[in-house]
């Protein structure tokens, strides 16, 4: 085996395992800094396939604002609260969580199905791409092709996420404001 | 397979680098402090007291490893752990010399950027760990500030970023002196592409990165929780913040981090604005000393020279100025510095279209 297969099994075990964790454990806490790891593996995961920006914007977004801020979320709100959340004895199985298993258990066949399918090793246009050299090389400098394509082909998208962003900002003051003396 | 080898070389390397940083730098902290204060400093322990901080250590190695028992076990070991490999893999993209840099990454300055914010995950971990109202608190603090401070840092960065036109800080490093391989103007209008030194520094290559540059500091400061923004350690208030908890060798690593953070960030100012590992000789006429000076162990120089200054400067402020309340820490961020990086941005994009 190579090491880049080798690399694979081992950060798509982390991932896994530390998102089973993270799902499963009664800690709370605990879970979101587990959940870290998930994605600190998954941004391994992004590199082995050459897409190192999306790993460090994975990181940057992720590690470095969402799990702050839940982290945030987590430590303003009481203890008791959270006492009562963690307390909670269910089962895994149960007739409440109908639907909930239901969803996973279709989405899981849905990417099953998918793996078995795709046939990845002989895709036409991975094929196309490899014999007209139209492939990225680990050395390659991805950041111009990045910004080159959101401000043409990927235009309407990007205007319509930062108009998106702009109105959460925009509600976020809003919400936070102090209430005026009428 | 000497491959590898090599990079474990250089990864302990960079860790020896780091831990002897810290050493060199709480010696010069405590002397530095004491010259400001009109003291004397360490004195007893060798030389001018220059062993006190190999003591020091000698000491904290010794010491007990306490657990809190209310504390989660785990978090709370991991957590200087966390803190400190955040701040030492950043050290992997830093360029310190011409052809010498530990990992050539096209991205260089984002990775950084990315993986310091990291720490703010270890420093919560810390406090939560510890199961202390002091280290929570602390904590909280802390992050709120980091998170806060990279906003301005960041436009900061990108103001830079902009003019450079790469996120690789070896080429950042490379156009701002005599081995650039495109035209370099000194302040927009004269070439100075063969003269180097002093004139051809992103500072002076467009002047409002001075601005930039001053901003960025600032953040800085913040983000390595330094006086005047220590007020997540806040000793008269909070004890000593998140690290409360910490004994022995777990102390040992916050330290280091916080030391090891202080060169990163300095380093990081002067790789983007002061030049980085060019020489601030220019070439008068015949006399080509910005030729002479630029090289292998002459990059190395002027590179921890230039660092080592700022970080004195770091120091110097730190036994100067009072600590920050946490909303005037909040409004400075929000009011003063985000909209002043915002417009460094904006004529950032200005000077690149109409004046490079």
């Amino acid at each position: 085996m190579s090491l880049v297969r080798v690399l694979f099994y081992f950060l798509s075990f982390i991932a896994i395992a530390s998102a089973l964790y993270a799902a499963s454990s009664k800690n709370l806490v605990r879970s979101i800094f587990v959940f870290f790891v998930t994605l600190f593996a998954l941004a391994g995961l992004y590199v082995l396939a050459l897409a190192d920006f999306v790993a460090v914007t994975q990181v940057v977004i992720y590690v470095g604002g969402i799990l702050v801020l839940i982290l945030f979320a987590f430590m303003l709100s009481g203890k008791e609260t959270l006492n009562i959340l963690q307390q909670q004895q269910e089962k895994l199985f149960s007739l409440k969580k109908l639907p909930a298993l239901l969803l996973a258990g279709v989405f899981f066949i849905v990417l099953i199905n998918v793996v078995l399918k795709a046939d990845v090793d002989n895709l036409q246009w991975v094929k196309d791409a490899i014999s007209f050299k139209n492939e990225i090389t680990p050395n390659a400098v991805m950041i111009d092709n990045i910004g080159i394509n959101l401000m043409t082909r990927y235009l309407l998208p990007f205007e319509a996420i930062s108009i998106l962003l702009l109105m959460a900002l925009i509600g976020a003051a809003h919400l936070s404001r102090k209430e005026g003396k009428v | 397979m000497n491959y590898y080898i090599t990079y474990f070389i250089v990864a302990i390397g960079l860790f020896s680098f780091s831990a002897f940083f810290a050493l060199a730098g709480v010696y010069a902290e405590r002397k530095i402090s004491a010259y400001i204060q009109d003291r004397l400093g360490p004195t007893e322990t060798g030389k001018f007291g220059s062993l006190q901080t190999l003591a020091d250590i000698l000491k904290m190695i010794q010491k007990e490893l306490i657990i809190p028992a209310a504390a989660d076990k785990w978090l709370f070991m991991l957590a200087p752990a966390v803190i400190f490999i955040a701040v030492y893999m950043g050290f992997a993209a830093l360029p310190w010399a011409p052809g010498l840099i530990p990992s050539k990454i096209n991205l260089g300055i984002y990775y950084i950027f990315a993986i310091i914010s990291v720490e703010t995950l270890g420093i919560l971990m810390a406090g939560w760990g510890s199961n202390n109202k002091y280290s929570i608190l602390g904590a909280m603090r802390s992050a709120a500030q980091i998170i806060s401070y990279e906003i301005p840092a960041g436009f900061a960065i990108i103001a830079v970023v902009m003019i450079a036109q790469t996120l690789n800080l070896q080429e950042v490093a490379m156009q701002q002196g005599i081995l650039a391989t495109e035209k370099i103007k000194f302040a927009g209008f004269w070439d100075v592409s063969k003269i180097g030194g002093l004139f051809s520094w992103n500072v002076f290559r467009a002047p409002h990165l001075i601005i930039a540059f001053v901003i960025y500091f600032i953040a800085s400061l913040a983000e390595s929780n330094r006086a005047p923004f220590d007020i997540p350690e806040a000793e008269s208030e909070l004890v000593a913040g998140f690290h409360t908890e910490f004994t022995g060798i777990r102390f040992a690593l916050v330290f280091l981090a916080e030391y090891s953070m202080m060169f990163l960030v300095s380093m990081i100012g002067v790789i983007l604005f002061l030049g980085a590992w060019n020489t601030p000789l220019p070439n008068i006429g015949s006399v080509h000393l910005a030729t002479w000076t630029t090289g292998m162990a002459w990059g190395i120089l002027w590179v921890t020279l230039k660092t080592l200054t700022l970080v004195a400067i770091q120091m110097w402020i730190r036994w100067t100025l009072p600590r920050f309340r946490v909303d005037q820490l909040m409004n400075l961020c929000w009011k003063v510095l985000t909209p002043l990086a915002f417009a460094c941005m904006l004529i950032s994009g200005i000077w690149r279209l109409w004046l490079m």
